[in-house]
């Protein structure tokens, strides 16, 4: 059986990954994408915990947040699509029409 | 039903009237002009016999008093004076609106012209039987209102239009002043009180008011080193509001201009009812003025020099409704002056000039219907292009020469031959005589007779130059419909002898009001607060001399206007010239519209207040323009901070967890 703590330093390793992503890109896709890295990450700690103490409650949560990054990943596509069809790019730090 | 419960009538059926042809003027023949008729008709006949009902017994006056709020009310009040004042105005609105019929034929706006003149008497009958002083206000107010409205009738007319608003502000000075008084009134009443008002009692009802005369005139206030009673100052705040609507100098500009209206608006406004309020005013707070120090000697003085100055400007005007406009404010010069008189003939001065006011409502009335019968049919206004008019229109020239015989005051003193100006001028210009008597002062008695004499040159000028001799340019005159003559010939009979019917009951009526009625009032008490010595003998005692006077006077300028304009016998050539300077000085109206467009409003007001007014509003903008700034530029400094982007913000997220946990971990491995 493979210790708790491989989990974790995965874990840490994929959320570290995503985080670096979202704060250097600026590609809209790539931000999204990242995010759900992170996402991810937190899953693999929640389903490792849950493994390890034997409680199935952390398992059915990520299936919660699973279920919530799809949700959340079909609306943030949908967004850059019609900012793409309207912009022809998808640069977040170019769509600054609301900005000061 | 009593007649006292008709009262309430007299204002209201006028009301309605001004509704009805208000909205459904047009589609009614003549504009609706048999509505406001009809109305009025009403409201004179309830006066009518609420008038006689006062004649036979003195003590039925109608009082009617409803709670509006607080401690004000709304009420009527009819005692002798205000009934006599309805039934002037009902009586000669009613026969304008008949006469109108015919002057307004041709008008298009004619619904609104019934309707405003219906709102006007409503207001001005409303003014009458006011029995507070607020109420009375505010149908003052309306009154200014309809005036205004009436006189941009024509409003297209850019004249019109600025002699509207010429009139307004100018009275407007004068109301703001009156309101003034009033305020400082109901301060001074409440001071009585001091501050707690018993249930029942309105503190702005003129029998409340009268009732504290003697109280207000002991609160004083040093103004300028002079100690001033409370009560002078409201009489002459007061006084301030006669002077603005009944076109006493310095506020008589407006009056002239006035004539921009229709004809029958300056007989109705301008000559008969309207400029009457201010008169009015005054003979209804009368117990208070008579009460008050100095106060009346203000008023005698003001009318006095009115009446002979807008004289002297009649003399030379050409323009036949400027010549009756003047001749409008010398009269009413004349009865406040006669209201004056109040500080040596006590209580008369009010029967006296109440008396004259309502002769000279007929008589004026006449004159301007009979201007507006000439205008109607020879098309001009100018009286150097008429001439001979009388061949054309004999019962225009007929009444419009009774007229003008009232207004110059023909008649034999001792007796009751007279025409109805006679009966009701001399008894002024004796009072002034005795105020010269009793005073030593005789500018009054001598302004009043110069300008009876100059009375009778310009309207005998006028008589002569428009209706005697060829007429100077071709015109198609012929007499007015009957529906105009006929108003003429009512008011012609009128003015010839309602004087004579009339001399003697009229000032005992009238006397009655302060005497015996709402309030026991006892004059000689309130004249010794005033600190006036009332003669004990009144008008009618002096020497035959001045007893003739202004009959002889009044026959002198018929006869030098006759030997000038009707014989031409003295060339007037060389006087009536723009060479001379007296001519000039009158022609030119003293400059007075010089000196109050181009020095009062353009340097005083325009450059004094209004620039004045401007610095200290940039000084105002510029504080709040500064308190603004500094924000602006200290968020300019913050706003950096909010770039909008989202990787910055979760970039100070990430780093300000990662310093929070390592902060964390230091103290929990210090402590």
């Amino acid at each position: 059986m493979i210790p708790l703590f491989y989990y974790l330093a995965l874990s840490a390793i994929v959320f570290s990954i995503g985080l670096f992503g979202f704060m250097t890109q600026r590609n809209g896709i790539r931000m999204l994408m990242c995010v759900e890295l992170m996402l991810n990450a937190a899953n693999i700690n929640l389903v490792a915990f849950s493994s390890y103490n034997g409680d199935l409650t952390g398992q059915v949560f990520a299936l919660f947040s699973i279920s919530l990054a799809a949700a959340e990943a079909a609306i943030g596509f949908a967004i850059l699509m019609s900012i793409y069809r309207v912009r022809d790019m998808i640069n977040l730090d170019k769509i600054n029409v609301l900005r000061w | 039903m009593a007649i006292e419960d008709m009262a309430f009538l007299i204002p209201v059926l006028p009301a309605l009237a001004f509704v009805i042809t208000f909205f459904l003027g047009k589609k009614l023949p003549n504009g609706g002009a048999i509505i406001p008729i009809i109305a009025i008709f009403t409201s004179f006949i309830i006066s009518l016999m609420i008038t006689l009902n006062l004649l036979q017994n003195p003590g039925q006056i109608i009082s009617q008093s409803y709670s509006w709020f607080a401690i004000l009310n709304v009420g009527i009040l009819i005692d002798p004076l205000a009934a006599v004042m309805l039934s002037m105005v009902s009586f000669v609105s009613l026969l304008i609106h008949i006469y109108a019929v015919g002057y307004m034929s041709h008008d298009k706006a004619q619904p609104r012209y019934f309707a405003e003149t219906a709102l006007f008497t409503t207001a001005m009958l409303g003014v009458a039987l006011s029995d507070n002083i607020l109420q009375f206000f505010i149908c003052w107010e309306l009154v200014g209102l309809c005036s205004y409205l009436l006189i941009g009738f024509w409003f297209e007319k850019p004249s019109a239009a600025s002699a509207a608003k010429k009139a307004f502000l100018t009275t407007r000075v004068g109301d703001v002043m009156f309101l003034a008084g009033i305020i400082l009134l109901f301060a001074d009443i409440f001071r009585i009180f001091n501050g707690s008002i018993p249930e029942g009692i309105y503190v702005l009802r003129f029998d409340e008011i009268f009732t504290h005369i003697p109280e207000i005139a002991a609160l004083n206030t040093q103004i300028f080193g002079f100690e001033v009673s409370h009560l002078t100052i409201i009489t002459l705040l007061f006084f301030g509001g006669a002077v603005g609507k009944s076109g006493q100098f310095p506020l008589h500009v407006w009056l002239p201009d006035a004539m921009e209206g229709p004809t029958t608006v300056s007989a109705l406004i301008h000559a008969a009812t309207m400029v009457t309020a201010g008169v009015y005013l005054v003979a209804r707070t009368f117990p208070m003025f008579i009460a008050a120090p100095h106060s009346l000697i203000v008023v005698t003085y003001f009318g006095a020099f009115t009446a002979l100055f807008a004289a002297t400007m009649g003399l030379v005007m050409n323009d036949i409704k400027r010549v009756l406009a003047f001749s409008t404010i010398s009269q009413l010069g004349y009865m406040v002056l006669g209201l004056g008189m109040g500080a040596v003939i006590g209580i008369t001065a009010v029967g006296d000039s109440m008396f004259h006011l309502i002769n000279h409502a007929f008589f004026k009335a006449l004159l301007f219907l009979c201007a507006g019968s000439v205008i109607h049919a020879v098309g001009t206004q100018d009286i150097r292009q008429m001439g001979g008019v009388r061949k054309v229109m004999p019962i225009t020239f007929v009444t419009m020469l009774i007229a003008s015989l009232a207004l110059a005051g023909f008649g034999i003193p001792g007796t009751s031959i007279g025409v109805s100006g006679f009966f009701s001028k001399d008894p002024i210009i004796e009072a002034a005589y005795l105020f010269g008597e009793s005073t030593e002062n005789w500018l009054p008695y001598l302004f009043s007779i110069v300008a009876a004499l100059l009375t009778s040159i310009y309207i005998f000028r006028l008589i002569f130059m428009t209706f005697t001799g060829k007429p100077r340019t071709n015109y198609q005159g012929h007499e007015s419909p009957f529906v105009m003559t006929i108003p003429l010939m009512i008011l012609g009979v009128l003015a010839l002898v309602f004087g004579a019917l009339t001399k003697t009951g009229f000032g005992r009526f009238l006397e009655e009001t302060f005497t015996n009625n709402f309030v026991n009032l006892d004059i000689h008490a309130l004249s010794e607060i005033g600190k006036y010595h009332l003669v004990s003998h009144g008008a009618g005692n002096e020497p035959l001399m001045i007893l003739w006077m202004p009959v002889i006077v009044a026959i002198a300028g018929l006869l030098i206007s006759y030997l000038i304009y009707g014989m031409r016998v003295i060339d007037m050539s060389s006087i009536v010239s723009r060479k001379n300077p007296v001519y000039k000085l009158l022609y030119n109206r003293y400059y007075q519209n010089a000196i109050f467009t181009q020095f009062l409003a353009v340097k005083v007001v325009y450059e004094g207040l209004a620039l004045a007014g401007r610095a200290i509003d940039r000084g105002f903008d510029w504080m709040v323009y500064l308190i603004g700034h500094i924000f602006t530029e200290a968020s300019r400094g913050l706003r950096i901070l909010q770039t909008g982007v989202v990787q910055n913000y979760a970039t100070s997220v990430v780093t300000g967890v990662s310093l929070l946990i390592i902060l964390v971990k230091l103290i929990l491995e210090v402590f």
